[in-house]
């Protein structure tokens, strides 16, 4: 076992080009993979990204009707514990909440029903950064009595800055509301949608408006990390011991969700493509690596080496240079792929005028997530291992006749 | 001359590593052409639908329609002004509409959707929709109120075909009022969020709801004879109508500028990537070779080949590789490309999401000879660069010492 290990070592450094060229191949491939998938995961975390910071945030807390049936009736008032929880839970970086439902707008003879939406202005803005889209106007600020009017309601009711719209509602348990808000801004939103859906006004403004004090429809949560979305709905799921339901965002966007998932899928296909390649480039190293060793080889079962013995030499080697080389190529990929995260590649051209007018920054991401290389590293190395079953069919077909000749 | 022959008979000396690289490059630019096919053919059948079924080719509102799709914005003398657009060359048929956004309700459930006016017969000639009816008719069969609407929507109301549904409107005087219609058809279109917002039904019955004269319309659709004859026709609508705002199916649905861009983007580096494998894989198995063949190349050199015939020789051999590698791989990836673009690949696995964003789940690749060429040139390119290195390590070689090497 030992002497085998020993030679197969000698063997490797005997001709260092050689076993260089091998780890070259293996290094490249680790490599190749590595920032593909990286950058197909980092273009996943975006969209997700995308999705969560424009609207729905990774997490929502909920009334457990509240989804199915989006009234004022089905509310809930937030209880110390569960501000509690949510403080202490590490892995939420924020939460704001919200009070939505549908109200009427009137302005002059105009008059058309939106959905109203209370927020926490400054904690809103830290979630979904709402004041990076006033065109023209000033933001809430806390206890504001103002309101927030998207481009085309405000075009549509014909309003301006500064002009007083009326809102007629509904409120909670069949209260009528009814209440002059000054328009404090117009927003403008990348996506056309939103820019129809509804207005802003502070959520304390919404409930005095909807006569229900302390209520909130949801409370949106931020996570540090898409990946521990799950981990951490469970964790609160089993903390908040009350009714309240917790929504992930893909529950809640099965859309999106669903691109990714097809996305990934679909590439799974030029992954394939991709690794029968590296393996080839493996391959033909190895070919030329036993064309050259003919002789050697020949000799050596010539003098009464064991093939078997020959064959776990080279299995050995084959470890040796395939851990090498996947070692090196994640000690290599690291560093690049680390600073890549922070460096995103900047798109340009016309390309980059559609992204940004979608509000998408125009660059591609990369993702250091940690399966992102574990996982490159397991297939090459896999793959490294499968290729060397050509050098053990030609140490088992050896002719000392043939081979010494060579 | 003698060069190549000697290079060929070299690259035969060792079949299992010129096959290596001949199948390399084969996959390689086998699946690039492939890949590309793929999803130039998926862009390109959306696209269709957004001509055939969604938006035509041009369309023309009342220039405050398209910001404020509310129904006071209407285009009078439609029947006229629809009459006019049809005589201008290049334009294939032409197709008015009123439309209106409101509620429609079953017994159990409700949801706001884009009411169509459509006269049944002209809009067959702009677009696809009458192919699309997967239950019961067209409008065209002469019943009171009948109504078509897409597949997701009455699973959505929980209607079936005779359901009676109710739209809730304001007319043009501003009275709230409501009209029934019955199912008389349900369609299925590439698009389940078109399905799903869209309803049909003839022009003459809303009008009549709404209180609107028949001449009027609020959206004329304009199908062209070709694609490439848009902008130039897009204006000359234009300037015959100058009151009127017009635009093309690419303003109108800007998002497909979105979809092209990133497919665009994926799509070169699916290809940096696959010539980046290539590049090192083959360098790699050179380089190999080289170090193999050292014995051989310095008995060359010492009987007297000159380091440019050694050179030449050797990339001779690697050049012949790629372009035998590239022209079967140009016959796998075009092989593929044919069979597929007749008998489609089907993506129903995914479909929900794809559907959803209006992509067919039937995939009928499509690709120009011009881009293939292009990609079989890039991977042809990487062949030659990948052997130059190899090629100048054997220049390296110094014959005295090459020649001692025990092999």
């Amino acid at each position: 076992m030992t002497t085998n290990l020993k030679l197969a070592w000698r063997n490797i450094w005997r001709n260092k080009r050689r076993t260089l060229i091998t780890v070259a191949s293996i290094f490249f491939g680790v490599l190749l993979s590595t920032l593909m998938t990286s950058l197909q995961e980092g273009t996943y975390s975006k969209m997700i990204e995308n999705v969560v910071g424009f609207y729905s945030g990774y997490i929502q807390v909920h009334h457990p009707d509240f989804w199915e049936d989006k009234t004022i009736e089905n509310t809930f008032t937030p209880s110390d514990t569960l501000i509690n929880i949510l403080e202490n839970e590490s892995g939420v970086t924020m939460y704001a909440p919200r009070l939505e439902s549908f109200t009427l707008l009137s302005f002059k003879n105009n008059t058309k029903g939106v959905a109203l939406i209370g927020i926490d202005p400054e904690k809103e803005n830290q979630i979904t950064k709402l004041s990076h889209w006033v065109e023209k106007g000033h933001y809430l600020t806390a206890n504001d009595n103002g309101i927030l009017v998207p481009i085309n309601i405000a075009k549509n009711l014909g309003v301006d800055v500064g002009d007083t719209l009326v809102l007629m509602s509904q409120g909670f348990h069949g209260a009528s509301a009814a209440a002059l808000f000054p328009v404090k801004a117009i927003l403008k939103f990348p996506a056309p949608t939103m820019n129809n859906l509804g207005v802003f006004i502070d959520i304390r403004a919404a409930q005095a408006f909807y006569s229900a004090p302390d209520k909130y429809t949801s409370m949106v949560l931020m996570v540090s990390d898409n990946s521990k979305v799950k981990h951490i709905r469970h964790s609160l799921q089993s903390k908040i011991k009350s009714h309240l339901k917790l929504m992930t965002w893909d529950e809640m966007d099965p859309l999106t969700n669903n691109m990714i998932k097809a996305d990934r899928e679909q590439n799974m296909i030029t992954k394939a493509i991709l690794f029968v390649l590296i393996g080839f480039g493996i391959f033909g190293t190895v070919i030329m690596m036993m064309a050259e060793r003919r002789k050697e080889l020949g000799v050596m079962v010539a003098i009464g080496m064991q093939k078997s013995k020959l064959g776990k030499i080279i299995f050995f080697e084959t470890t040796l240079i395939g851990m090498v080389g996947v070692l090196i190529g994640f000690v290599v990929s690291l560093p690049l792929i680390a600073w890549l995260v922070y460096h995103p590649i900047p798109l340009t051209g016309e390309t980059a005028k559609v992204y940004e007018q979608y509000g998408f920054e125009a660059a591609m991401y990369f993702s250091a997530h940690w399966t992102v290389f574990t996982q490159q590293v397991l297939i090459i190395f896999a793959m490294t291992m499968t290729v060397f079953i050509y050098p053990l069919v030609k140490i088992v077909r050896i002719k000392v006749s043939k081979d010494l000749h060579s | 001359m003698m060069l190549i022959a000697v290079a060929w008979r070299n690259i035969w000396r060792n079949k299992t590593r010129s096959l290596v690289i001949l199948i390399s490059v084969c996959l390689g630019l086998a699946a690039g052409i492939f890949n590309m096919a793929f999803y130039y053919g998926m862009v390109d059948q959306r696209i269709e639908t957004v001509i055939k079924t969604e938006a035509s080719h041009i369309q023309v509102h009342h220039p405050s329609y398209l910001a404020n799709p509310e129904k006071v914005f209407k285009i009078d003398n439609a029947e006229q002004i629809a009459e006019q657009i049809e005589a201008i060359p290049g334009v294939k048929s032409v197709s008015k509409r009123i439309m209106l956004n409101t509620m429609i309700q079953s017994p159990t459930a409700g949801s706001g959707v884009r009411i169509m006016g459509i006269d049944p017969e002209k809009e067959k000639a702009v677009t696809n929709l009458y192919t699309k009816v997967i239950e019961g008719n067209y409008l065209d069969s002469g019943k009171r109120n009948p109504i078509l609407i897409g597949k997701k929507l009455a699973e959505k109301l929980k209607v079936k075909l005779k359901s009676k549904v109710v739209i809730t409107l304001q007319d043009m005087e501003g009275n709230m009022t409501a009209a029934s219609f019955r199912v008389e058809g349900i369609y299925e279109s590439a698009n389940t969020t078109f399905d799903e917002m869209n309803v049909f039904v003839r022009s003459n019955d809303i009008a009549h709801v709404l209180l609107l004269d028949e001449k009027s319309a609020h959206e004329i659709a304009v199908l062209l004879n070709t694609n490439d004859q848009m902008l130039q026709v897009a204006s000359l609508i234009a300037a015959k109508l100058p009151k009127l705002e017009v635009k093309n199916w690419r303003q109108i649905m800007p998002e497909m500028n979105l979809i092209e861009s990133s497919l665009d983007i994926t799509m070169f580096i699916f290809i940096i990537i696959i010539l980046l494998a290539l590049l090192f894989g083959i360098i790699n198995t050179m380089l190999m070779a080289v170090l193999e063949r050292a014995k051989e190349l310095g008995m060359l050199m010492a009987i007297g080949m000159t380091k440019r015939k050694i050179f030449t020789m050797i990339l001779l051999e690697t050049v012949l590789l790629s372009l035998f590698g590239g022209l079967l791989g140009m016959g796998v990836g075009w092989m593929l490309n044919i069979y597929f673009s007749i008998y489609g690949i089907d993506i129903s696995v995914w479909s929900e999401a794809y559907r959803s964003m209006g992509f067919d789940t039937m995939i009928y690749t499509k690709l120009s000879f011009g881009t293939s060429m292009q990609i079989a040139l890039m991977i042809f390119a990487t062949g030659i660069i990948a052997a130059i290195y190899p090629a100048m390590k054997a220049l390296k070689l110094n014959p005295a010492d090459a020649l001692r090497i025990d092999m």
